[in-house]
């Protein structure tokens, strides 16, 4: 059987998938911590071991993300532009024709406009800052005591969302306190977040001129609160990649096996 | 460090070699032996000067020595970062944080240093510069097709002249430029641009013989050189250059992707975005920058070898080809890029933009149009000296690359 693997090494998460020709065969997400190298080496073997699989079976291995150039198990590296762009083949929902990703990481967000043969048109990054990033909201949670699980569906039932005007994650941090302090609903302030990180990544977007349909990737799309955020800021219809967090990790893997054609 | 690493690659072609040891000895060993050698026993003065508008011919011609002050440095702009505002630009940030504390003694042999009034961050730096040093305002217009900008840039040179006149002068024996020293002076220059023209040209070719990181330190050491020095060092490397290609060793392929770097000036040691590029598999052919085509280029043409026809001369030189956004309208810049563009066979441009330097971002969006049309991708990257960034900007960078590499792919199939 030919097998190839894909690592996203990325400043939060390292996230490992092991691809064959047609399907994802198995896959690993874990905290990157502090030594990436062996990290990403210990997921590769335990991945391997899961699905029993020897080191021969895997045919090639391309990794990308922050850590990408430290990986020495890999063959290639890419840079997460394109692993993100390709990732999107496998990732996308059936029926959906994508041509512009949101990827929202943990040091950095990402728009990337694709053509129809899923190669980069344009792409635009968010500056060094944590502003409209994953961390942003993770920074945010733990002022708000909420686990980053619960605050997409706390901030759907909010009543009246509070307007966060920053997108700087420390300013953004004492807006929120500032909030607080005036003794606005938890929930409130939590769709705020949202709707200021949809507003900041679409205006992103648009600077990036960006096309329909639109696929937004990475941990944070699995926060329904924020896609619908996004919906509300573009006024128009967002897919979520089926795994979302993987998209980086399949997307090297395919290009490892060279399987852009094969969709 | 840049520096080693540059030590460290073999393939180095022998003449680079001078142009890393000036910059290894103005900031790394901090010599000025150099300096004091050439001050010599008449004790010639050494001018600062911080903007390529300046006329360094009319230096020469005093008997002085120039030096161009604009230093890349980190540890300078941080130091800089406390006594100017936060969001000015980290030229001046580096310029005030070396003449404040002095961490490389160029700075402090200087008797006096000339500011243009290029942009905001310029005219405010004279101001805070006189605190430590002796300071001349050179006031460059900002609109060039005037009688009256003319006259007044003229004006000002003939100012100018007479400071340097001033200076150099021994008491009682008044020691003014006089026609020959300024006909020399123009000569000595106008060859150092003939041979960075050379390099420039050489660069044109298919497969690159040299490195954009490497072509742009030789030019960049000019900075700290002697002009006939330098000249004669690059007329050396130039040779070694040409042979290079003769004989078919290139530094990369033709396929590599071609990059243009245009804005804010890559100013030696802050090597960030050139060294980032070229790691990623990419060759800098050319660069429209005041650290490198714009400061070397047009040489001055005179008719006449009259003081005032030289002036004349000069003033057009530093004014009609100068393409600094801090002119309006610049349309000019426009039409060299697209020149360059043609004449390097560009695949991408990277768009250096400095943080607080309002007028290249400014430019941006015009560059953009208008590469649009010509199908070159433009990648603005906005960054500072601070290697904070260097794992962002590389992921950016290396994007780019692929991009024009899936771009020149294709075409190639079709």
């Amino acid at each position: 059987m030919k097998c190839y693997a894909g690592i996203d090494a990325g400043s939060t998460y390292i996230k490992v998938a092991v691809i064959n020709d047609s399907t994802l065969m198995g896959y690993k997400i874990a905290p990157t911590g502090i030594d990436c190298r062996k990290k990403s080496r210990e997921m590769f073997d335990e991945l391997l071991s899961d699905l029993s699989l020897s080191p021969s079976d895997i045919i090639a291995i391309t990794s990308t993300g922050y850590g990408r150039r430290l990986i020495d198990i890999s063959n290639e590296t890419v840079s997460e532009i394109m692993a993100h762009a390709i990732g999107a083949i496998w990732t996308a929902p059936e029926g959906s024709k994508i041509r512009t990703i949101i990827d929202i990481g943990g040091q950095d967000s990402k728009v990337i406009v694709i053509d129809e043969k899923w190669e980069t048109k344009n792409f635009i990054m968010n500056d060094k800052c944590a502003a409209g990033t994953g961390r942003f909201i993770e920074v945010l949670s733990r002022v708000l005591e909420v686990n980053v699980e619960q605050i997409g569906p706390f901030s759907l039932q909010a009543k009246t969302p509070c307007q966060i005007n920053s997108t700087c994650a420390v300013f953004a941090e004492s807006e929120v306190i500032s909030l607080l302090a005036r003794g606005k609903d938890r929930k409130d302030i939590i769709a705020g977040i949202h709707r200021s990180l949809a507003k900041r990544i679409s205006g992103m977007a648009r600077k990036a001129s960006f096309e329909p349909d639109l696929l937004l990737t990475g941990g944070v799309a699995l926060n329904p609160g924020l896609v619908a955020a996004f919906e509300d800021e573009l006024m128009m219809d967002i897919y979520v990649a089926r795994k979302p967090q993987l998209n980086g990790a399949i997307g090297a893997a395919i290009i490892a096996g060279n399987l852009r054609g094969k969709s | 460090m840049m520096l080693a690493e540059l030590d460290n690659n073999s393939n180095l072609p022998a003449g680079i070699y001078y142009f890393i040891n000036i910059m290894r000895d103005a900031f790394v060993k901090n010599q000025v032996r150099r300096y004091r050698q050439l001050q010599g026993r008449d004790n010639r003065k050494i001018i600062g000067t911080y903007c390529i508008t300046v006329p360094e011919e009319l230096i020469y011609a005093a008997g002085a020595i120039p030096v161009r002050l604009c230093g890349g440095s980190y540890e300078a702009s941080c130091i800089g970062d406390e006594l100017v505002p936060r969001d000015t630009c980290p030229v001046v940030k580096a310029s005030v944080g070396f003449t404040s504390l002095n961490p490389i003694s160029l700075y402090q042999m200087c008797d006096a240093v000339i500011v243009s009034t290029t942009c905001d961050a310029k005219r405010k730096l004279g101001e805070e510069l006189s605190n430590y040093t002796e300071v001349w305002m050179l006031e460059v217009p900002h609109i060039k097709d005037t009688d009256g900008s003319r006259r007044q840039w003229i004006q000002q040179l003939y100012t100018l002249k007479k400071n340097i006149e001033k200076l150099t002068g021994r008491k009682f024996i008044g020691r003014r430029i006089r026609r020959k020293a300024l006909e020399d002076s123009i000569g000595i220059i106008n060859r150092a641009r003939y041979q960075a023209r050379r390099l420039y040209e050489i660069r044109k070719s298919p497969a690159p013989v040299i490195l954009g990181r490497e072509a742009m330190l030789a030019i960049n050491a000019y900075s700290y050189d002697i002009a006939f020095e330098w000249t004669r060092a690059m007329s050396e490397l130039n040779d070694e250059l040409e042979a290079l290609y003769h004989k078919g060793q290139f530094v990369c392929s033709e396929y590599t992707p071609r990059i243009l770097i245009a804005g804010s000036p890559m100013i030696f040691p802050n090597w960030k975005i050139p060294s980032l590029i070229e790691e990623m598999g990419a060759v800098i052919v050319t660069d429209e920058t005041c650290m490198g085509n714009r400061y070397l280029y047009d040489p001055i043409g005179t008719t006449e070898k009259s003081v005032k026809d030289m002036m004349v001369g000069i003033a057009a030189r530093y004014l009609m080809p100068c393409v600094c956004p801090s002119f309006t309208p610049n349309e000019d810049r426009l039409y060299r890029l697209l020149q360059m563009a043609e004449e390097f066979n560009i695949d991408g441009i990277i768009y250096h933009v400095l943080k607080g330097c309002v007028v290249y971002d400014f430019e941006l969006i015009r560059v953009e149009k208008i590469m649009k049309e010509k199908n070159i991708p433009v990648l603005r990257i906005e960054t500072d000296y601070n290697p904070e960034d260097i794992e962002q900007l590389r992921t950016r960078i290396e994007a780019f690359i692929e991009i024009i590499n899936s771009k020149k792919r294709k075409m190639k199939e079709a």
